[in-house]
């Protein structure tokens, strides 16, 4: 495989410029000299420093920026002669519809500046693979169609990639047509890893030393939150027209892919599979899940509430199940999109773990900045009867001010360090001192230069019967995003490690490098990561985790949810 | 705009279509809330509002579905549009695609809709002379061929934005019986059948 034969950036590409196979691909061996000569020289691409090119999605959320320059610059991008006009089957899923409606073949030719294009300057449209700083960026994900119509990428105009992307596509169809599945190529520095969804490919390219699983993994969730936006019938549209344009489709989705991308460096849902509470006392969950078990039974299929993304109470009918992927996608979609926030909302949504082949209907309400209330129902006629369902539980959520202390939560409490209690043998007659801040008040500042006791500094504790997990504030010491981002990678590589089928289920793992201890302890319950300074000596390590995990049994009431809707989902239905 | 006691109250089921950016969600938030920002973002789905209107001595409420331009939202416009005592097409003056979708909204709802439902096309971002691309007697033109009622618009400046609902209030007051605005959303296909159905004509 030759990416160096890349069809010249400048070369105009074609609708049938999926280049054959046998073509470009005299050789699968993969040299680092075979790669264009800016992307893998790792020199220049660590004046981007250690992350992984956020600013896109800074700036994206920060929704300033004036409409009328992004739209020229859209506009210039459109008319740049070296592009070709999109196809005229990028018209076609609305288009031939009967009944409905169809933009003209001419507007697709001549697009107009859109209110949902304001995204894309700041993903840098201008880009494309010629650009040196494209082929500079850290991480790069594609998703395209068999054909190798692009259908998105985290950088550049999908359109001006459509050369790169048969490339893509002609190395995966290469290696499918023999039969085989091509899962990753290595490059130097630079690791190429592939997930094959039927019609549609999904491609990470990136040199952030992630591991193989957790780059698929993050691929596997781009796809479940295609799905969520489209569900899997739109394969449906590839069966009838092979060379289908499906990126119309997701018009207006940037921010919630950007917001997804962003989630793989700061969210530990993405790589543990598990979500998060927000710690609240019982009563109060009580008071919430109550109102909210009531409306389930009463035809509605899940009913959340959430305060950002952590869950505050969430049940489902009967034998209905909420996968903790599901919660994810979910939470990233609504998060994401400002429409949501602007009044009630009733939108078509899919749950890909539940149901990927159908829309469910999303009722979304927010109650204030960040808590907001989500029914899910199979029902198209059912606004009525969720708005009114939604005003019931307000009252109950306003009569057991459940808003305000989620609110007081969201400023409060959270697991620090140097609340761990001193010594878990005192721990049984002693009241948990959650979220108190009195214990080693003395202590802290000593302790905030090597950490916790025997020089904790961070941990992530997953309960998997509960399929949720907690973990701790950020100490001083790793409160830049950059560090934070850097101990989230770090637990992924771990968690990789642990979960590797080849090797077998590890039980503990100590790993020591120059920026910390990590210490990984899985049994048939939780799972717990922690980090340490680097210089924390083993054995002491172990006991703190031990204390750690008394910690948290003594808190479960208030940092986990506990209902029907989490057991059933371990008792009933098998995890896929 | 609050009812008077002893009032006639309306409930109307009014529903805005057009494309992507034509400014539907503007024109509502302008006309409930009084607000207009410079970006707003893309509709997911469709958004409800509701607000009433006084005219002379009867009360309207409109209950207003605001849907998603986006085309992969297209196929499932029946189900806010269904049993609506009024619709407002918006397109946007700048831009002739939007325009010429307006029209196909226009066909749909003659195709699929209530006969006695109101119609406005609403002619958005009047403000933006210098870029006009739709002229108004275009426009006007259609409107009068096709037995609708039209207006310029401005969300930003707010011209027209309340007399285009308030014009609509009057007709409905004039022309019809009160409705049930509940009986609009009842939709028979199944959710799943419907992304299906119209998949099956991309080929
Ligand atoms: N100058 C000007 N801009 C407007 C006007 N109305 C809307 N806009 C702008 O046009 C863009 C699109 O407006 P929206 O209200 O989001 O359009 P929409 O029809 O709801 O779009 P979808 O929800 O995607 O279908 C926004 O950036 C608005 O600020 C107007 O009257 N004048
Ligand atoms: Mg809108």
């Amino acid at each position: 495989m030759d990416l160096s034969s890349n069809p010249s950036p400048s070369h105009p590409p074609t609708d049938d410029s999926s280049p054959p196979p046998e073509k470009r691909l005299a050789s699968l061996s993969l040299r680092t000299s075979d790669l264009p000569p800016d992307f893998a020289p790792a020199g220049e691409i660590e004046e981007y420093g250690d992350d992984d090119d956020e600013e896109g999605y800074l700036t994206a959320v920060s929704r300033v920026g004036s409409i009328s320059s992004s739209a020229a610059a859209w506009k210039d991008d459109v008319e740049d002669p070296d592009v070709a006009p999109p196809s005229p089957s990028s018209s076609g899923y609305a288009g031939e519809r009967g009944t409905s409606l169809a933009s003209s073949a001419g507007a697709n030719d001549d697009p107009e500046p859109q209110p949902d294009d304001w995204p894309r300057d700041k993903k840098h449209l201008d880009e494309d693979d010629a650009s040196a700083s494209w082929r500079k960026r850290k991480k790069h994900f594609f998703i395209l169609s068999n054909s190798g119509k692009p259908i998105y990428s985290r950088y550049g105009d999908e359109h001006k990639l459509a050369g790169f992307s048969a490339t893509l596509q002609a190395i995966i169809s290469f290696v499918e047509n023999s039969g085989d599945h091509i899962k990753f190529v290595r490059a130097g520095k630079h690791q190429i890893v592939f997930l094959v969804k039927g019609p549609i490919y999904l491609v990470c390219i990136s040199c952030t030393e992630e591991s193989y699983e957790g780059l698929r993994g993050q691929l596997e969730l781009m796809y479940g939150q295609m799905l969520l936006i489209l569900t899997k019938s739109v394969n449906r549209c590839f069966e009838k027209n092979p060379k289908f344009d499906m990126a119309p489709l997701l018009g207006g989705t940037d921010t919630v892919f950007l917001s997804l991308i962003h989630a793989f460096s700061w969210n530990p849902a993405t790589f543990l599979h598990a979500y998060t509470c927000l710690p609240l006392a019982q009563s109060t969950r009580q008071a919430a899940s109550a109102v909210l078990q009531d409306i389930a039974d009463s035809g509605v299929l899940f009913a959340l509430l959430m305060c950002e993304h952590k869950v505050i109470s969430l049940v489902g009918a009967q034998k209905a199940t909420l996968h903790p992927d599901d919660i994810f996608l979910l939470a990233n979609f609504i998060l994401s999109s400002e429409s949501f926030r602007t009044s009630e909302s009733f939108s078509p949504i899919c749950l890909p773990r539940y149901n990927s082949m159908a829309f469910l209907y999303a009722y979304v309400h927010f109650f204030d900045e960040n808590t907001y209330l989500t029914l899910l129902t199979a029902r198209s006629d059912a606004f009525y009867d969720l708005k009114d369902s939604r005003s019931r539980i307000q009252d109950v959520l306003l009569k057991a001010n459940v808003l305000v202390e989620v609110q007081r939560s969201l400023r409060e409490s959270a697991l620090r360090i140097e609340d761990l209690p001193a010594d878990p043998s005192s721990q049984s007659v002693s009241p948990p001192p959650q979220f108190s801040q009195d214990v080693h008040s003395q202590l802290l500042s000593s302790e905030m230069a090597i950490g916790g006791p025997a020089g904790l500094w961070h941990f992530v504790y997953k309960s998997i019967y509960l399929d949720q997990y907690v973990s701790s504030e950020f100490p001083l010491i790793i409160s830049k995003p950059k560090q934070q981002k850097r101990l989230y990678k770090a637990y992924q590589k771990l968690y990789a490690s642990m979960h590797d089928k080849a090797t077998g289920p590890h039980k503990t793992q100590f790993r020591r490098d120059e920026d910390y201890v990590l210490f990984c302890w899985i049994t048939q319950d939780f799972e717990l990561y922690a980090a340490f300074n680097p210089l924390a000596d083993k054995s002491q390590a172990i006991k703190v985790c031990n204390r750690v995990c008394q910690w948290i049994r003594d808190l479960e009431n208030e940092i986990f949810v506990y209902g029907e809707s989490t057991l059933s989902w371990h008792l009933g239905i098998e995890k896929p | 705009m609050a009812a008077n006691a002893g009032n006639k109250i309306r409930n109307a089921k009014l529903v805005l279509l057009g494309d992507v950016g034509a400014g539907k969600s503007s024109l509502v938030l302008r006309f409930v809330k009084g607000q207009f920002v410079e970006f707003q973002e893309s509709t997911i789905g469709a958004a409800f509002f509701s607000q009433t209107l006084a005219v002379n001595d009867e009360t309207v409420k409109f209950e207003i579905w605001d849907t998603a331009g986006q085309e992969r939202y297209h196929s499932l416009a029946p189900m806010y549009y269904r049993g609506a005592a009024a619709a407002i097409v918006v397109y946007d003056i700048t831009n002739p695609a939007s325009f010429t979708r307006a029209k196909k909204w226009v066909q749909e709802l003659q195709a699929q809709g209530n006969s006695s439902t109101v119609v406005a096309l609403a002619g958005n971002k009047a403000d933006l002379l210098e870029t006009r691309q739709v002229q108004i007697e275009e426009a006007k033109t259609y409107a009068q061929e096709n037995g609708l009622f039209f207006m310029e618009t401005s969300a930003k400046t707010a011209i027209n934005v309340n007399d285009i609902f308030y014009e609509i209030a009057k007709r409905l007051i004039q022309g019809q019986p009160a409705q049930n605005p509940q009986a609009g959303m009842v939709l028979s296909q199944r959710p799943n059948e419907r992304l299906v159905s119209s998949s099956s004509c991309c080929s």
